[in-house]
């Protein structure tokens, strides 16, 4: 709205400029003019100069060889009339023009026109000189201006300027609203296209044409908002029926394999394998539920829930259910809470935020075959807190970590490495940063970052009795 | 009925093949007596002649859900319902909405869960606190014998009662025994609360503790500390 509001502005100011311009143009062509014709009938002989090229000679009177030039090729005919108005002398003297004249004609023609010729006079010793130009040649108009406004020239000249520019200014701003009244719909409609909104002006008036083509764009961009929402969902649902089928058939395998891996009656190999058919079915649940959380999370259809969480008590939750499903002797699982951090909390979903640190952890396992060093530590920084989980183990490739570092915005699900893209959903879900690094000292870290929230003032508390 | 093993059980699943397993399992459990349905329909039939005690359901079935199916068993009879669902998010719809299930088990699922969530819910509904204080389990620690039904420690030298907060934090350890319990847990177990600001309280309740049941308090042999995490409770064998 702003861009409408600047380009009427200049145009109004241009159309003030354009009359100014023009006014200023024609004045000074006005004055040009005036002064060339002035020039130029100084250049030319003046009437005066040809009355007095008529010398008296002999009783009779006779023209100089300019002056009849100049007659013949500038105007027409010439005479010369006594004081009781008779032609005593001429020069190409036309048929039509009277010889007697009254005091009465003299004025008349003296003024305007004599049969339609346009005639100049001048004094003569033997009269009155007329010089005549032909027909059609000029036009005359008297003009008359009292004394007192050619006096005050240097005030009205610049006024009618300034009158003729306001005048300019005030015609241009009512056209120019007229033609805002028509742009800000459309302008509006722009806006609510790019915010998604409907669009639907009516289509009439000057600019039918350009709000019609904004009405079919934003039927266009309605329609495919629509696809694409409804090919997300049909996409989540899909990944989520499709999860939902493999869990009766995994239900009997992991529940055939845990029975028989407690059978006593079968030898330990046998029952060795059972352990495995068990637990790389509790994989294959893992993976399931990891699929559908990520489509899920990939398409906004997971929802979030906001409650106060604690972290630390989280963290020890996590890391006591891993070493309570048993870890292998090869691996230590450390928690570590910084001191300033015992009491953050955040606001977020605790069963997503389990989710993210469990897949964290495991990723570690998973990537250390042989053992490894794994610590989860808590920090308060300000107003955020600093989840990190690491290990010394083999960090991550360089290929890993270019594909970490690419935007999660990209509604792609990775070939592979699901549980670290869910881990990254849910940090982006509750508005985190997380970092993935390689530690100097070998192996890796994962670094979340979160806003602290509100935080339950209590400070250490001293024995009491009821405590006992 | 004396024992939840007499309990007439309703399995109701579309797949007759984790019916049979289930079956299987409860079987090898104790549970004799097993119906079971494959749909909404044979369902109702069942629970109104043949009247079971406890009912496996699952949420998916062929000719309706099994929520609506528990609301109208909830109509008529309080029976104890354990769902079998296939998908997460059911979680959130069963706990806490009001829909009278007793408790739920996912898909795939350990037959170990399986039966440890039945037989707890069948508890809760038959043989509810009267029974329950005679279940306080007596244990033994080496040498000490602890009784959680009086709440007494006898060693061979001594004999001690268990303040409110050591019994609630011995019960804690012993119902996870070998198993890692976080300080928040046990904090819960004590007083309600998280870890934050009940460091030193825990600390000195264990310290206690320990002095009670451990042969060599300042080198414990059972009631561990784990850093960082908490504490467990490891030797312990029933009596």
């Amino acid at each position: 709205m702003k861009s409408i509001g600047k380009i009427l502005s200049r145009y109004v100011l241009s159309a003030a400029g354009v009359a100014l311009i023009l006014l200023l143009l024609n004045f000074a062509a006005l004055v040009v003019w005036t002064i060339q014709s002035g020039k130029t009938a100084q250049k030319d002989f003046s009437v005066s100069q040809l009355a007095a090229g008529l010398t008296e000679k002999d009783g009779g009177y006779t023209l100089s060889e300019e002056a009849r030039t100049t007659i013949a090729r500038q105007f027409q005919w010439a005479m010369l009339l006594d004081e009781n108005g008779r032609v005593v002398w001429s020069e190409n003297l036309p048929a039509d023009v009277p010889r007697e004249f009254t005091v009465s004609d003299v004025a008349g023609f003296s003024r305007w026109y004599l049969q339609d010729y346009p005639v100049r006079v001048w004094r003569h010793p033997g009269g009155l000189f007329v010089l005549g130009s032909p027909k059609g040649s000029m036009w005359k108009h008297a003009m008359e201006i009292p004394q007192k406004v050619m006096d005050n020239t240097l005030v009205w000249a610049p006024a009618l300027l300034l009158l003729n520019g306001g005048a300019a200014v005030l015609l241009a701003l009512l056209f120019a609203l007229r033609f805002f009244r028509s742009l800000q719909p459309l302008a509006q409609g722009i806006e609510d296209m790019a915010e998604n909104k409907a669009v639907r002006l009516s289509s009439r008036g000057l600019l039918s044409d350009l709000a019609e083509g904004i009405n079919r764009t934003s039927a266009r961009l309605m329609a495919q908002e629509t696809a694409l929402s409804r090919r997300d969902t049909a996409r989540t649902t899909w990944i989520a029926g499709v999860s939902h089928d493999i869990r009766t058939p995994l239900s009997l395998v992991m529940g055939y394999a845990s029975r028989l891996e407690e059978d006593p009656l079968l030898p330990p190999a046998a029952r060795e394998q059972a352990e495995i058919i068990r637990r790389q079915s509790q994989r294959i649940k893992t993976l399931v539920s990891d699929l559908n959380l990520a489509s899920k999370l990939t398409y906004n259809m997971q929802p979030i829930r906001q409650e106060c969480i604690a972290l630390a008590a989280l963290l020890r939750e996590s890391a006591a259910d891993f070493l309570n499903s048993g870890l292998a002797e090869a691996y230590t699982l450390d928690v570590m809470i910084a001191d300033n951090a015992r009491n953050a909390s955040i606001r977020g979903d605790e069963e997503l935020l389990r989710r993210a640190v469990a897949n964290l952890i495991a990723n570690s396992l998973g990537h250390n075959p042989r053992g490894c060093t794994i610590q989860v530590r808590l920090e308060q920084a300000g107003a955020n807190c600093f989840l990190t989980v690491c290990d010394d183990g083999a960090g991550f490739t360089p290929e890993q970590l270019a594909n970490l570092s690419h935007s999660p915005d990209s509604a792609e699900l990775p070939n592979h490495g699901l549980g670290l893209t869910i881990v990254r959903q849910i940090v982006k879900a509750h508005a985190g940063t997380i970092e993935f690094r390689n530690l100097p000292a070998g192996g890796c870290a994962v670094v979340i970052g979160l806003k602290a929230g509100p935080i339950e003032q209590r400070s250490l508390r001293p024995l009491r009795n009821s405590d006992l | 009925m004396k024992t939840i093993f007499d309990c007439k059980l309703l399995i109701v699943d579309d797949e007759p093949e984790l019916r049979r397993m289930v079956q299987e399992i409860l079987g090898q459990e104790g549970f004799t007596k097993i119906l079971s349905a494959s749909s909404c329909r044979e369902a109702r039939r069942l629970l109104d002649s043949a009247k079971p005690e406890g009912v496996i359901l699952d949420v998916s079935l062929p000719d309706g859900d099994g929520f609506s199916l528990l609301r109208e068993f909830r109509l008529t009879s309080p029976v104890p319902v354990l769902f079998l669902s296939a998908r997460d998010e059911d979680e959130n719809r069963l706990l806490g909405l009001g829909l009278g299930a007793d408790d739920y088990i996912t898909k795939p699922f350990l037959p170990r869960e399986l039966t440890l969530r039945l037989k707890a819910v069948l508890n809760r509904a038959y043989f509810p606190v009267v029974l329950q204080q005679q279940a306080k389990p007596v244990f033994r620690l080496g040498e000490t014998e602890i009784d959680l039904n009086s709440g007494t420690v006898r060693s061979q030298r001594d004999c001690f009662t268990l303040t409110a907060k050591e019994y609630a934090l011995l019960t804690k350890l012993y119902e996870n025994q070998d198993r890692i319990v976080t300080g928040d847990s046990l904090c819960h177990a004590a007083w309600g609360d998280n870890l934050y600001g009940y460091e030193n309280t825990l600390m000195v309740h264990i310290r206690r503790l320990r002095a009670k049941i451990e042969p060599e308090p300042s080198a414990p042999r059972h009631l561990l500390t784990v850093r960082g995490l908490g504490y467990k409770l490891v030797g312990a064998e029933s009596l």
